[in-house]
């Protein structure tokens, strides 16, 4: 658990437990995980394959409800949060970035960036749209907003599914395996951008690798084994290092 | 509206698949209207071939032979209910004669009374195929198969021998067609004083007292209520009388009903199952949207508005299609005319648009259950 939150907590996840079935076929995914997150860390969870460390991820993100324990964003517990309720948190406050970028490929690259936005429906249509294309120059894919997402390449999909998640400029940004299918220079390039927009924008990171070596450009990394949260090791000052 | 946005896009994005349930709706919206404005219009045909140029009711006597008095009390009861179509109520003198040419003989129905009232019912004026509308005193219009079983053409003149063997000579004014060879070579028409003086009845004295409906259907209804304040007469409808005519023409309108179900059902399963798919095929992009924060509800109606959009594009589809049926259909020879009923076309294209919605209830209740979960950890 981390010692105090210099910019305050971001959330605190109490006893968390997620177990599949019932009785002798019962998996526990996840087993009484306790851990805080500061506002603009930037951490990773580690583990083996199978280890729990996607079902913590999606727990943390409201994507699913826990078998036992709590979350709190800033604060507020979101058990009292119904699934309207969860899903409006999950649009302001958090982003997702999957392995798989999952575009939409109905729709064109800004329209998918924009598409956060257009759901939470808080921004005025011409600033999404002005923030949209700021993130896409952000991330380097200016050029490409009328390009359907089926005609881009690996890395340049998964920037988009980057920039989709930061639109909305939220507080958490969780990445699961985020670069699982790109090469090295668009892992590395990828990695990079997520330091910087952490070191730019505020935002928190939390980042689901099962790769060390990724984990250790990271301010923490938290070891997650048989659903057990083993290890939290701080690996730089979050604070003097912003 | 975000979620109409998403309905519009899915269905760009297939438009092979969007094409053919809207191609589906249309077919089945063109259909519908195609075969219930034959039918419609084929009733109506048959209807005022039969009926059109007859009583609906007729007012008697108990006994045949005894006159039915036309009383102020009944002329207001008849001509004050809105029932009734304004300027048909038509009091008749109806007198048996026989009419001989020499060689050949027959019986003839002779109908008196003031034309322009039987006009309203007969619609002489309408229907006179041979000379001129008239019948003054010493006048008489014949009927065409009549005429033309004798041979006697306009301007000539006959002779009738009526049943207390008073005989009177009439000058043919004109030659009427009134599309039944029954009543044209059964009837003619006279001036009212004629049968009078034959039966030598009163002024208000008269065979039967006939007049039509605004709605023919009506008549069984008005003819029970009637009966209660008429009493001593006999109130006779057309459908009591023609039962057969009746029944093949509830028969028919049975079948045509059945045969737009059908269609509306075959339809509604068409896009119901197409949606299904649908919304089978989108459960990725679905899901995607709801881990951004897209809520059940929203989700849900993006299957609702793709509905919407395929039942409104399919009906409008369907109208101009059952318009063309109709126009390919008027080229054959057909004796009756095909109308369109504004109001039957935009309940049936309304209908498709509904039958369309409720299909969707399916996809849309898949979709607002759809856990974002299922999508993200099955990849």
């Amino acid at each position: 658990m981390a010692d105090g939150c210099a910019e305050g907590t971001l959330l605190m996840a109490n006893d968390l437990s997620k177990t599949y079935g019932e009785g002798e076929t019962a998996t526990h995914a996840l087993q009484g995980v306790s851990l805080e997150m500061c506002e603009g860390e930037f951490a990773a969870i580690v583990g083996q394959s199978g280890s729990g460390k996607s079902t913590l991820l999606n727990l943390l993100g409201l994507l699913d409800t826990p078998s036992d324990g709590s979350v709190r964003y800033q604060g507020r517990d979101i058990s009292e949060l119904d699934k309207a309720g969860r899903a409006r948190l999950r649009n302001g406050l958090i982003g997702f970035v999957f392995q798989a970028h999952y575009l939409l490929p109905e729709f064109s690259v800004l329209e998918n960036v924009e598409m956060p936005g257009r759901i939470g429906g808080n921004v005025p249509i011409a600033d999404l749209r002005k923030r949209a294309i700021e993130t896409l120059a952000l991330l380097g894919l200016e050029g490409l907003e009328r390009k359907n997402a089926n005609q881009l390449s690996g890395g340049q999909k998964q920037r988009v599914a980057i920039a989709r998640a930061l639109v909305n400029r939220p507080a958490l940004l969780l990445a699961d395996e985020p670069t699982g299918n790109l090469d090295t220079l668009n892992t590395n390039l990828v990695y990079d951008l997520f330091r910087q927009i952490n070191r730019d924008t505020g935002t928190a990171f939390l980042i689901v690798t099962h790769d060390r070596s990724i984990a250790e450009r990271t301010d923490r990394i938290l070891e997650i084994t048989d659903g057990r949260l083993v290890q939290d090791i701080r690996t730089r000052d979050v604070v003097s290092d912003a | 509206m975000l979620p109409l946005r998403i309905a519009w896009r899915f269905l760009r994005s297939s438009p092979a698949q969007s094409g053919l349930i809207v191609a589906g709706i249309a077919v089945g919206i063109a259909t519908q209207i195609f075969v219930g404005s034959i039918i419609v219009s084929l009733q109506a045909s048959l209807l005022e071939t039969t009926i059109g140029s007859a009583a609906h009711i007729t007012i008697k006597a108990l006994k045949e032979s005894d006159p039915v008095r036309f009383s102020p009390e009944m002329q207001k009861l008849v001509t004050s209910d809105p029932r009734v179509k304004p300027g048909t109520v038509v009091p008749v003198r109806s007198v048996s004669a026989l009419f001989s040419n020499g060689t050949d003989s027959s019986s003839l129905g002779v109908l008196g009374g003031d034309l322009k009232a039987l006009d309203g019912i007969y619609k002489l004026t309408k229907r006179t195929v041979s000379g001129v509308t008239s019948i003054n005193n010493g006048e008489i219009m014949l009927g065409k198969d009549f005429a033309e079983k004798f041979g006697i053409t306009v301007g000539e003149t006959i002779s009738l021998k009526f049943a207390n063997n008073q005989t009177g000579s009439f000058k043919v004014t004109g030659i009427f067609d009134l599309g039944s060879a029954q009543f044209n070579l059964r009837n003619a028409f006279v001036t009212g004083t004629v049968p009078q003086n034959v039966l030598g009845w009163a002024n208000d004295q008269y065979s039967s007292v006939q007049m039509q409906l605004n709605q023919p259907y009506d008549s069984a209804k008005i003819a029970q209520q009637w009966s209660q304040q008429l009493p001593g007469v006999s109130i006779l409808e057309w459908q009591g009388q023609n039962k057969d005519l009746l029944v093949g023409l509830q028969s028919q309108s049975m079948s045509s009903y059945m045969i737009q179900g059908f269609v509306l059902v075959a339809v509604a399963l068409g896009i119901a199952s197409t949606l299904a798919i649908a919304a089978v095929q989108k459960t990725r992009q679905i899901g995607i949207l709801k881990a951004m924060g897209l809520a059940d509800r929203p989700a849900g109606q993006v299957f609702l508005w793709q509905a919407a959009i395929l039942g409104a594009a399919g009906s409008a589809g369907g109208v101009v299609a059952s318009f063309a049926l109709l126009a390919l259909f008027q080229l054959a020879p057909v004796r009756f005319e095909i109308t369109m009923q504004p109001s039957f076309v935009t309940v049936s294209a309304l209908i498709g648009i509904i039958v369309a919605l409720l299909s969707s209830i399916i996809p849309t209740r898949q979709t607002s259950r759809l856990d974002p979960i299922e999508v993200i950890q099955n990849g």
